[in-house]
């Protein structure tokens, strides 16, 4: 008999938690920190590289649009709300992206073993916000040192924001992923919306600066009213409004929209989810 | 008692499309064209009960729909019509290691292969140690996957993959995996299963080992069951049925229009669906010029994942020489089956038909990497007609260059030596 043979000792099964929704938390924390650790290890720099891109896309949108174009006008704080505005969006960006592909990169898994399919989805998202909450952490600790956050009790609205973005990317990566199994060419067509998006959103300018219907329209996409928010929130000063100030009762408008992008993705997501195996 | 699997009345139809539209943009600009598929009944109007404790074996040709079967169990696929209920936890095994990251330690591998089971991080880690030790992995718990052995991998695999306690194991030819001492191995964790009274199904081709591990064996053919009962009966029966109808069980499954008169032959686990020729236009065409482009076009259709494989093409001159050939494997050319069920699409462009005027024949054939099964073999497979309008004789037209030099000192009577 050869090796294969051998197992030593006695391996009594070990009984599953009865609880299914505890099996499923815990294979996305696993996909999540699976896929997290994947991306930074083998690469000397490890972690350092999901800094970088956020930090060179600053260094370039500052020169140009800061420094070359004055979009920031005479706000002060406009390279603080350039910075968080970079980190939102590759947030955004990055785990949407990630979350394309994480059916239809998964073909061996959903072939051949069976569990929920919004798990994949789940810990894609899971994985990008590990990264931003590390991201987000370094700049506030930054900017916070360099005296450039104004804080104010309107700062613990944060978390709330950070919900409505998360529900916001998870209903996209919902959708965007169901889809990305039957039409490939969606991602060249996400790119596409997604540069839109980036200039629309009010990342590399200060949002005050549009007006009467531009700033309404501007203001009805939701990751630009969670960015403007999130920035008023953080900065506490006069040229940094909240978008509820900035659009008046509009705001309703956007939040509905991410609650609505949510309810459509989970939906496809759902009526697409059995012909998935077969479509892989 | 309630028995631990129910199967009523089940069917299963796939529809597999003909065109590539996994495209926004070819939705879009083919709105018309929605409904080119082919259906293929995989399964149909398939009911039994498995009781607990019973050893059942799955049996039948390939493409008779047992796969099928297994995946609508797990809940992989789901059914057309009719229903599947597994009454109980269950663990399948389709195939080893699925989950399993080449980039992580076999630690992290095991925290995510029972994850994938359901099992939690704190459950895996008070039995960590026992986990590698039974794996005999203990020295290389740290060690990433990729550098393993692959009898390493596959006893971290099977080990991972019984962890979890189950009242119902699902299994599809894992077997075939291992050298014999594994199928040992594997065959005697079988047994204990089947001493603690847990419910086993195997789909297997092995008839050796379903006859003397399975109780009860069900065969399948053309996605119906024709056979259930005891292992010995069902397995006899079906060594009639194979040396009865040798051919006849292996094209089991509707051939393509185009090709259904052909003298054709392998196991079909690939298969030729439509074999065609093309112009330098990439119109359809049977008629060729000497020096012109021919494109010929196979589509395969891959039942399941066989691996790479090796699709070969060979010209024959109408009375059956052999004139010309070669295969994707020759010419360093990967043709994956996986992931099987799809459409695979096969280009071989001869940018300068080198033939003279005659008529030819085309002969495919689908094997695998080593030459040694034939999954699909077809000829003639198509046909076309060459003229030539250089005077050329003979079967190749020849691209030869003449010199031609007077050498006067030579030969007084002005002797020409003619070079190529």
């Amino acid at each position: 008999m050869t090796v294969v043979a051998q197992g030593r000792g006695h391996l009594e099964p070990i009984t599953r938690p009865k609880s299914i929704s505890q099996r499923n938390l815990n294979l996305v924390r696993e996909l999540s920190i699976t896929q997290f650790k994947l991306k930074y290890t083998g690469s000397a720099l490890g972690y350092v590289w999901s800094l970088v891109k956020p930090a060179m896309l600053f260094g370039i949108m500052y020169l140009v649009f800061s420094v070359l174009l004055s979009a920031g006008g005479k706000s002060p704080e406009f390279p603080v709300q350039l910075l968080f505005g970079i980190v939102l969006w590759t947030f955004f960006a990055e785990s949407t992206t990630l979350a394309m592909n994480a059916i239809a990169g998964s073909s061996d898994l959903i072939r051949k073993a069976y569990f929920p399919r919004w798990i994949l989805v789940v810990s894609s998202t899971g994985s990008a916000l590990l990264t931003f909450a590390i991201n987000t952490l370094l700049v506030v600790v930054v900017t916070l040192l360099l005296g450039q956050l104004h804080l104010s009790w309107v700062s613990l609205l944060v978390p709330l924001y950070i919900i409505e973005l998360a529900a916001l990317v998870l209903g996209l990566s919902l959708l965007l992923s169901a889809l990305f199994v039957f039409f490939r060419d969606l991602g060249h067509i996400w790119e596409i919306l997604s540069l839109v998006l980036f200039y629309g959103s009010a990342v590399v300018f200060p949002l005050g600066r549009l007006h009467g219907a531009l700033l309404s329209i501007a203001g009805l996409n939701p990751i630009a009213q969670i960015i403007q928010d999130i920035r008023h929130c953080l900065i506490d000063r006069p040229g940094v409004d909240s978008m509820a100030t900035l659009i008046g009762p509009l705001v309703i408008i956007p939040i509905l929209a991410t609650v609505a992008i949510f309810i459509l993705g989970y939906a496809v997501f759902n009526r697409l989810t059995p012909k998935f195996a077969e479509a892989l | 008692m309630k028995p631990v699997v129910e199967v009523s009345h089940l069917s299963k139809r796939f529809r597999l499309p003909l065109d590539k539209s996994t495209t926004l943009k070819y939705r879009v600009t083919h709105w018309r064209s929605a409904s080119r598929y082919r259906d293929l009944n995989a399964l149909h109007d398939v009911s039994f009960d498995i009781p607990a404790g019973q050893f059942l074996g799955i049996a039948g040709p390939n493409g008779c729909g047992k796969s099928t079967l297994l995946k609508i169990l797990c809940r992989i696929y789901e059914a057309s019509s009719g229903t599947a209920v597994v009454n109980g936890e269950f663990s399948a095994f389709l195939e080893l290691g699925v989950g399993f990251n080449p980039e992580l330690t076999a630690r992290e591998n095991i925290y995510l292969g029972g994850a994938m089971l359901g099992l939690t991080r704190a459950q895996l880690h008070d039995k960590i140690d026992e986990v590698l030790a039974f794996a005999e992995l203990e020295d290389f718990a740290e060690q990433k996957l990729k550098n393993f052995s692959s009898g390493m991998q596959v006893r971290l695999a099977f080990t991972v993959a019984i962890l979890a306690r189950t009242d119902l194991l699902i299994m599809d030819e894992v077997l075939a995996v291992g050298d014999a001492s594994f199928q040992e191995k594997c065959f005697e964790t079988f047994n204990k299963y089947k001493r603690e009274g847990k419910t086993i199904v195997l789909v297997s081709h092995d008839l050796n080992s379903l006859e003397e591990y399975c109780d009860r064996v069900l065969l399948l053919n053309k996605g119906e069951v024709i056979a259930d009962g005891p292992a010995a009966e069902v397995t006899a029966a079906y060594h009639r049925m194979i040396a009865d109808h040798a051919m006849a069980t292996a094209q089991d499954l509707p051939v393509a229009h185009t090709l259904g008169d052909l003298s054709r032959s392998g196991s079909q686990a690939v298969q030729i669906m439509s074999v065609g020729l093309l112009d330098g236009n990439s119109q359809p065409s049977r008629r060729f010029e000497t020096g012109d482009p021919l494109i010929l076009t196979v589509d395969l259709l891959a039942h399941r994942d066989v691996g790479d494989f090796v699709c070969g093409v060979a010209l024959r001159r109408s009375d059956g020489v052999l004139v010309a050939g070669t295969n994707t494997f020759l010419d360093h050319v990967t043709v994956p089956s996986n992931p099987p069920g799809g459409i695979i699409s096969i280009r071989y462009t001869i940018d300068s038909l080198p033939l003279l005027s005659g008529g030819y024949t085309v002969q495919i054939a689908v094997e695998d990497t080593t030459g040694k099964t034939t999954y699909d073999h077809a000829h003639p497979a198509a046909s076309f007609h060459v003229e030539s309008v250089g005077g050329h004789i003979g079967l190749l037209e020849i691209h030869g260059g003449w010199q031609v030099e007077r050498k006067d000192d030579v030969a007084a009577d002005g002797a020409v030596t003619a070079r190529t």
